[in-house]
């Protein structure tokens, strides 16, 4: 399936890839985000937390990315499993800065297998693609300040070229789209906390 | 006098149980002890297995063990058989119980999960970590023939099967015709979704070293067969018993399945009993599909509309494996003709390998493609010539004085294509009448002044039905009056148990409500076929009148000797044997049932009138005669020489609405000849039925797989069922040509109302619409893209 979206975030793009660049901001931000471990140059490992009601599950999910074109855009490939299924995507990315703002535009040609395929399909880009949207308004809020940053404690010290990021556990205001059913919801969850993912671990790179 | 019971639409006996919840189903079956089984399923179409890591399922509390292809050995490490092999099946690949190095489809079993219940079966078996290699799925027909990629790394070109079956010079006919026609006809892919999915429970006396098998399907006998041979176990080791069962459809005659196999075997190994009952996403991932094919059609036609020449090549998407070989194409390949006088027809169709879901047969079983394909092109004649479309029907009937009529095409028995008996213009004329087609025309202008658009189809078929090679039946009236009816295939719920009933109690003239009916279970018959392709009620029901004619002759023998009167003065009425006009001469049957069995031992009252001193007469010669046996019981066997063909109309009226496009069913009306009817209302029950699925899969049912080779409708959410306001009011009216070829005259009825469904209802789409319908399903966005395509 192919998912499409934009976010527009109130920041020139250099600040929008300075607050990229910090994995512990994405790690707040990535709804459902457990953890994100760098795992070597280019690649990165994550578990996401996603479900409603009876159906949850832990995905644990690889990014890799290619094709870099800083700072306009690039590709991100980014597979993900888990009880409730399985999700491989790539995912082109486009920034364009925009009178002080920066434009993020995503196309995500995604295979989504497993239970959530085969029963959330018809409502996955929709329900997706406003996912996304809730991590790219997290990450305008965390650039706005709207939100003062969470007091993080990394669980432990790694080298420099494997580090980890763990969520600080705090109550998580239920998104909206959490209450679409709980199949949909799941998948959902996975698939844009992915598409979100992989954009800012690409930045986060930086 | 008891009443005539062939022919009477008594209330179906099995209902009470079944509609009060006290039906007895697979999952129902509970045994102490018992463990459930999960499977790990293939997440993606197509896939190298990399490694199968199973730590994490061993922290479960209550795991009982995980099996993967490297525990299987002897014949279940082999693949699993191929059901009916045929000679242009040139290329057969049938799945391991568990996926070996790799996967072909979606849902494909990899591993399977013991545990003391399912929950825990179900977690342990998502702990399980399958590390995979993609690799390119082939999905669709297109992508199938040409090849780029392939589902078996052996089969260069993804043909599994090429058949090609003439009869005369159709390319030349065709060519020599005043009229020609060129049509592509397409059925997309949809599923059968019997109620109660796959299920299986296994329990192994360690004692005994037998082995007690209960599944959810459509052939126990040959079940059992398969899973002796695929267990190393001797036959007599093994029973299959089939609880009742909801719904088959078609599905439930692959055997033995994957679960099937591992299950008892793993029963065998762990000494409890397993039990294992699909779930629905398990059943649309990891069981069977049908219908997707799609046809390319020439055709050559005079003036008046007849038939010079058909020439039609058909692709059938046969998914990833082909266990049930080449019925369902080579079904469509030889029904396609229908009623009709082809002049010269080829047909030839390549069976093409896909990464999904096998295909096997679903109700109908290729008829609903064959009758599309015959019935758009007699409306595209139609269209053509303008005339109306039943007198280009009526101008290619074979006529009743023809029959039998042989069409030269070999079908799915091995047998030649012979038309046994019916009607063809009586039923056109009666469905002409029934929906009153003369006068549509007046209706349709009248709705289109009030702007409303309303069309009207009809499709007629000839279908197959009651294939060999035979079934068998016991009949045995115990000393209490009662008979017992055993026969070997199996029920899904079509009424067995009562119309059986009534062919046992008519011939041995007892109340039906003394008849005991039982099926599908090897303990108590042994030898049979199954239940598919419309053949319960003429193999069984001749195979039990067979058995109770013996039984009759038997009893009307021996109340003769007991009343010194020739049998042939003898009836049987109200289970009473008596003397034609002298009613006060007689004898029960419960006697007479006593006294076919010479006793030593009197255990009860009525064994007394059986023991030795009790019998008088005949001292010099066996109690048993040499040609006798013991018990008034006997055992019939039905074998046909070929198929008995059923036949029908069926006429559609339909509204579509101006701007939303959606369908509306106005009226649906069946005439249907099924030879002698033995039951009107299990019959009217049967075409209901029929009906409703035949349009869900005209406008609601389909199988929506991705490029990528994932099932995107995986639920009842999406793959849409007609409710009751989806189904119209049925209007039925039968005509009754019995079948020359069994002594009852019948023909099967099971499938008819789900065949020409697509055809009839394309038909009157395109009549309201005035486009052309070419590809069914159809749902109202793809008849809105029609007008959109239609008006550029």
């Amino acid at each position: 399936m192919r998912i499409t979206g934009e976010a527009g975030l109130r920041a020139p793009a250099g600040e929008v890839f300075k607050a990229l660049h910090d994995p512990e901001v994405l790690v707040r931000t990535i709804p459902g985000c457990r953890r994100l471990d760098l795992v070597g140059p280019d690649s990165y490992t994550m578990v996401v937390h996603a479900g409603v009601a009876a159906v949850k599950g832990e995905f644990a999910g690889e990014v890799r990315l290619s094709d870099p074109d800083p700072p306009h855009g690039f590709t991100l490939h980014a597979s993900g499993s888990g009880a409730p299924g399985t999700v491989t995507a790539t995912v082109d990315v486009t920034l364009v800065e925009v009178d002080g703002s920066t434009v993020v535009s995503y196309a995500a040609d995604a295979e989504i297998g497993g239970m959530i395929g085969g029963v959330g399909q018809r409502l996955l880009g929709s329900v997706a693609t406003k996912t996304a949207a809730e991590f790219f308004a997290a990450v305008d809020a965390e650039m706005t300040g709207a939100v003062g940053p969470a007091a993080v404690e990394p669980t432990r010290a790694e080298p420099a070229q494997k580090r980890s990021f763990v969520a600080p556990v705090r109550p998580r205001p239920a998104p909206a789209t959490f209450l679409a059913g709980a199949i949909v919801g799941a998948a959902a969850a996975l698939l844009g906390a992915l598409v979100g993912g992989l954009v800012a671990t690409r930045a986060g790179r930086r | 006098m008891t009443t005539k019971l062939f022919g009477e639409p008594i209330p179906r006996r099995e209902d009470p149980r079944l509609v009060a919840g006290a039906g007895r189903y697979l999952d129902d079956i509970d045994e102490p002890g018992q463990l459930a089984a999960a499977f790990v399923r293939s997440p993606h179409a197509h896939a190298s297995i990399v490694d199968i890591d199973v730590t994490g399922a061993l922290e479960v509390d209550g795991l009982v063990a995980v099996y993967t292809y490297e525990d299987l050995a002897g014949p279940l490490a082999q693949p699993l058989p191929l059901l009916i092999p045929h000679p242009s099946l040139r290329a057969a690949r049938t799945p391991y119980p568990l996926a070996k190095d790799r996967v072909r489809h979606v849902g494909e079993a990899v591993a399977m999960v013991v545990a003391t219940d399912r929950y825990l079966a179900e977690d342990a078996a998502q702990r399980i970590r399958v590390t995979y290699q993609p690799l390119p799925p082939v999905v669709g027909l297109d992508a199938a023939s040409k090849a780029g990629h392939l589902v078996h790394e052996d089969v260069p070109d993804n043909v599994s099967a090429h058949l090609v079956q003439e009869v005369g010079d159709a390319a030349a006919a065709i060519a020599a015709a005043p009229h020609r026609l060129h049509l592509e006809l397409h059925i997309e892919r949809s599923a059968s979704m019997p109620m109660e999915g796959r299920g299986v429970h296994a329990r192994w006396d360690e004692t005994d070293r037998s082995l007690r098998v209960y599944s959810s399907t459509q052939t126990s006998t040959s079940l059992r067969f398969a899973l002796a041979a695929k267990l190393d176990l001797p036959v007599d080791r093994v029973e299959v018993v089939t609880p009742d069962v909801g719904g088959g459809f078609g599905v439930k005659i692959v055997h033995p399945w994957p679960e099937e196999v591992l299950v008892p075997w793993a029963a065998i190994r762990l000494r409890r009993p397993v039990k294992w009952a699909e779930d629905r996403r398990e059943h649309f991932i990891s069981s069977a599909h049908e219908r997707g094919q799609q046809h390319s059609v020439d055709v050559g036609f005079d003036d008046d509309g007849r038939l010079l020449g058909l020439s039609v090549k058909f692709l059938h998407d046969n998914g990833a494996y082909t266990p049930y070989g080449i019925i369902v194409p080579q079904v469509t390949s030889t029904q396609l003709p229908g009623p009709y006088r082809l002049g010269a027809y080829r047909v030839e169709f390549h069976s093409l390998y896909t990464n999904t879901v096998q295909v096997t047969p679903y109700r109908g079983a290729g008829r609903p493609h064959g009758v599309f394909v015959m019935e758009r092109t007699m409306d595209a004649i139609a269209a053509a010539l303008g005339l109306d479309r039943t007198v280009v029907r009526e101008r290619n009937f074979i006529q009743p004085e023809q029959m039998p009529y042989d069409q030269g095409l070999i079908f799915q028995d091995g047998r030649p294509l012979v038309y046994d008996s019916g009607d063809y213009p009586a039923a056109l004329r009666l469905a002409k009448k029934l929906v009153g087609w003369d006068e549509f025309t007046a209706v349709r202008e009248q709705a289109r002044a009030q702007g409303r658009r309303v069309g009207i189809g009809i499709a007629c078929y000839v279908e197959g039905t009651g294939v060999g090679p035979y079934e068998g039946a016991y009949v045995r009236v115990e000393t209490t009056g009662k008979v017992v009816v055993a026969t070997g295939l199996t029920t899904q719920g079509q009424g067995h148990e009562t119309v059986f009933a009534q062919i046992a109690a008519d011939q041995l003239g007892v109340p039906v409500e003394n008849v005991n009916v039982v099926t599908g279970d090897t303990r108590r018959f042994a030898f049979a076929v199954g239940t598919f392709a419309s053949r319960a009620a003429v193999m069984s029901g001749n195979a039990v009148a067979a058995a109770a004619g013996k039984v009759r002759a038997k009893a009307l023998r021996i109340a003769g000797e007991a009343l010194e009167v020739d049998p042939a003065d003898l009836s049987i009425v109200d289970g009473v044997v008596s003397v034609k006009g002298t009613p006060q001469a007689a004898i029960p049957l419960a006697s007479v049932a006593v006294l076919a069995n010479p006793l030593r031992y009197a255990f009860d009252e009525q064994a007394k009138q059986a023991t030795q001193f009790a019998v008088g007469g005949g001292i010099h010669r066996p109690p048993v005669a040499e040609d006798d046996e013991p018990g008034l019981a006997a055992t019939g066997y039905y074998s046909p020489v070929r198929s008995t063909f059923a036949n029908g109309v069926h006429a559609a009226v339909v509204e579509t609405d101006p701007e939303t496009a959606e369908i509306r069913i106005l009226r649906y009306c069946v005439v249907h000849d099924c030879g002698r009817l033995i039951n009107p209302r299990i019959v009217q029950g049967q075409v209901h039925g029929g009906v409703a699925q035949g349009v869900g899969g005209a406008l609601y049912e389909r199988i929506v797989y991705d490029e990528h080779g994932q099932l995107l409708n995986a639920s009842y959410m999406d793959f849409l069922i007609p409710y009751a306001s989806e189904v119209p009011a049925i209007e039925i009216d039968h005509l009754q040509t019995p079948s020359p070829l069994n002594p009852l005259g019948i023909k099967g009825a099971g499938e008819a109302g789900v065949i020409p469904g697509a055809a009839v209802l394309a038909a009157a789409i395109e009549d309201a619409e005035g486009i052309p319908v070419h590809r069914m399903p159809i749902c109202p966005s793809e008849l809105w893209e029609l007008r959109n395509a239609d008006h550029r």
